[in-house]
């Protein structure tokens, strides 16, 4: 049974915790006290540190080492999904080290080599679900052996990840379904021709108006910059 | 007749265990303590009531055995059976807080509401039986006694579709008195920090939100169907009015998560050894701890569930933005 808690489309915006992911700032990456600045003008409440690349981890180590005073109420970290060159072992270690004030870390299931290095995360891990691109990940049956793997994760739900494999939106219903009491946030963005992260449009917020109205708990954090209204 | 968290569990999917457990043991517990306590000699105008997690069905393996003696009529100190009677048949008697195991008077809890003549005991007494609590003997004495602090709640104030707005402040300060006495507990010393504020986190959560949202619901209603409403959301467990409340706004993933974390603390609650550390807690020493930190993060997820129940499904923001605040 789905929820019908938004019958009419509601503005996003009036959502509350929102969020930015420091993902989309490419210009600023490296620049932590900006990045998280202009993190907290977007919304004070929640903020995704994203890590997309594995050379940022350390920056990232340095900025939170420093005690810097965060306004935010929920904090996630997303961890890389490219330039791997440390071990596994050693990425979970160094993870779990950054995690200890923050809600959740994320990770694409799809950059993940043996999910037991990951378990000491616990309830903080998150695995996100995938776009068409990606081979693994995409899909309930493919998520599934991953939580099987790690009971006690998460689940990040992409929305737009689940808009390219099926925009009727149906996969992503499923997603809901099967994982429903393992959601802890959402990413939220619409996604061009190459399946990158764009500004979320109109008519993809029309789409996924009745996915979102069964996510109202959970933090919505901007996976591109919101359009302008 | 199945119960509203079971329809949410229905509903969802989403199993809970660790609640039907506490439920079971409740039933159980319950059942053998009526045959038990009924036997005690008893003054005519004397209920026991059992207080906390007895009245929430949420008894653990740790559970106290809170009770009440309540007398339908004035106040006096002597009563059957005494406290100690009681005291010698349940398995865990309250601690020395005060507002356990004493004689109450109705006539005390129903007619001092407000002004200096309303302490906090007095306060914690009337909304705990009016919120968390069930029978253990008479249940026509306590079923008269619900009724008449309804009807003190129900007066001539009440507007029909309006919530009543005198039961609402109360039930709003009760809570917030809640946390304010969280801090000035921790003032007088860090004993049992951890322990308290995790159940701050949660159950106390369960507790206001289980009164705040039947009084919220009785907008659609005339004060005679209130009455009546509000008796049977009581007579429920605290969760089953939430659970309720979630299905009726259409909010069937946000409960079903909000209740999981619930459910997911009292398995910390039922754990022997958790429990114990949490209850050697300081708040120094929370930082350090997982169970707290895993206690803490299931608070936050049951809060935001509720936050979204009263703020982001259709009718209750409305609800709560004209009669939460002012």
């Amino acid at each position: 049974m789905t929820s019908l808690a938004l019958a009419e489309p509601r503005s996003l915006l009036a959502h509350h915790p929102l969020g930015a992911s420091t993902g989309y700032m490419s210009a600023l990456r490296g620049d932590w006290p900006t990045l998280v600045r202009q993190a907290s003008v977007f919304s004070p409440f929640a903020v995704e540190l994203s890590v997309l690349s594995e050379d940022e981890i350390e920056g990232l180590e340095r900025y939170l080492a420093s005690d810097p005073p965060l306004p935010f109420r929920y904090i996630s970290i997303h961890g890389p999904s490219k330039g791997r060159a440390m071990s596994e072992p050693a990425l979970a270690n160094v993870l779990a080290a950054l995690s200890t004030n923050v809600q959740a870390v994320v990770m694409h299931p799809d950059t993940i080599e043996d999910p037991s290095h990951f378990r000491a995360l616990g309830r903080k891990l998150l695995i996100e679900n995938m776009d068409a691109r990606k081979p693994d990940g995409r899909t309930v049956a493919e998520l599934s052996a991953w939580f099987t793997a790690l009971p006690e994760a998460g689940f990040c739900f992409d929305i737009a990840h689940a808009w390219s494999i099926d925009d009727s939106m149906t996969v992503g219903g499923e997603l809901l379904d099967a994982f429903r009491s393992r959601l802890r946030h959402l990413h939220v963005s619409s996604m061009d021709a190459d399946l990158h992260h764009v500004s979320l449009t109109e008519e993809d917020e029309a789409t996924f108006a009745p996915l979102l109205g069964r996510c109202t708990d959970v933090p919505w954090i901007f996976e591109a910059p919101p359009r302008q209204r | 007749m199945t119960t509203p968290l079971e329809q949410l569990a229905d509903a969802s999917g989403v199993d809970f265990p660790n609640l039907r457990k506490a439920r079971e043991l409740t039933r159980d517990g319950l059942a053998s303590r009526r045959e038990t306590l009924g036997n005690l000699e008893s003054d005519d105008d004397v209920a026991i009531v059992l207080m906390g997690s007895w009245g929430r069905a949420e008894v653990t393996s740790g559970s106290d055995d809170d009770f009440m003696l309540l007398i339908r009529g004035d106040e006096r100190t002597e009563v059957r059976p005494a406290r100690s009677d009681v005291e010698a048949i349940l398995d865990r008697p309250p601690g020395s807080q005060g507002i356990f195991g004493e004689p109450v008077s109705s006539t005390t809890i129903i007619e001092r509401i407000g002004l200096e003549a309303d302490s906090n005991t007095n306060l914690s007494r009337r909304m705990l039986l009016l919120l968390e609590s069930v029978h253990a003997t008479r249940q026509d004495i306590y079923d008269d006694v619900h009724a008449q602090l309804l009807d003190r709640y129900l007066d001539q104030s009440v507007k029909p579709q309006h919530p009543p707005r005198f039961l609402l402040n109360d039930v709003i300060r009760y809570w917030r008195t809640m946390c304010v006495d969280f801090a000035g507990k921790e003032r007088e010393g860090p004993e049992k920090w951890g322990l308290r504020n995790a159940k701050l986190r949660t159950a106390r959560k369960i507790l206001f939100a289980g009164g705040l949202l039947p009084v919220l619901e009785c907008e659609s209603r005339t004060k005679d169907e209130m009455a009546e409403f509000l008796a049977t959301q009581f007579r429920m467990p605290p969760v089953d009015r939430i659970a309720m409340s979630f299905i009726k706004h259409g909010a069937i993933d946000q409960g079903a998560r909000a209740l999981t974390a619930y459910d997911e603390f009292l398995a910390i609650l039922d754990d022997e050894d958790k429990r114990d550390h949490l209850n050697k807690l300081t708040r120094e020493t929370a930082k350090q701890s997982d169970v707290f930190g895993e206690a803490a993060r299931l608070g936050k997820e049951l809060e935001i569930g509720l936050l979204a129940l009263l703020f982001e499904t259709d009718d209750l923001p409305k609800l709560v933005r004209e009669y939460g605040v002012f």
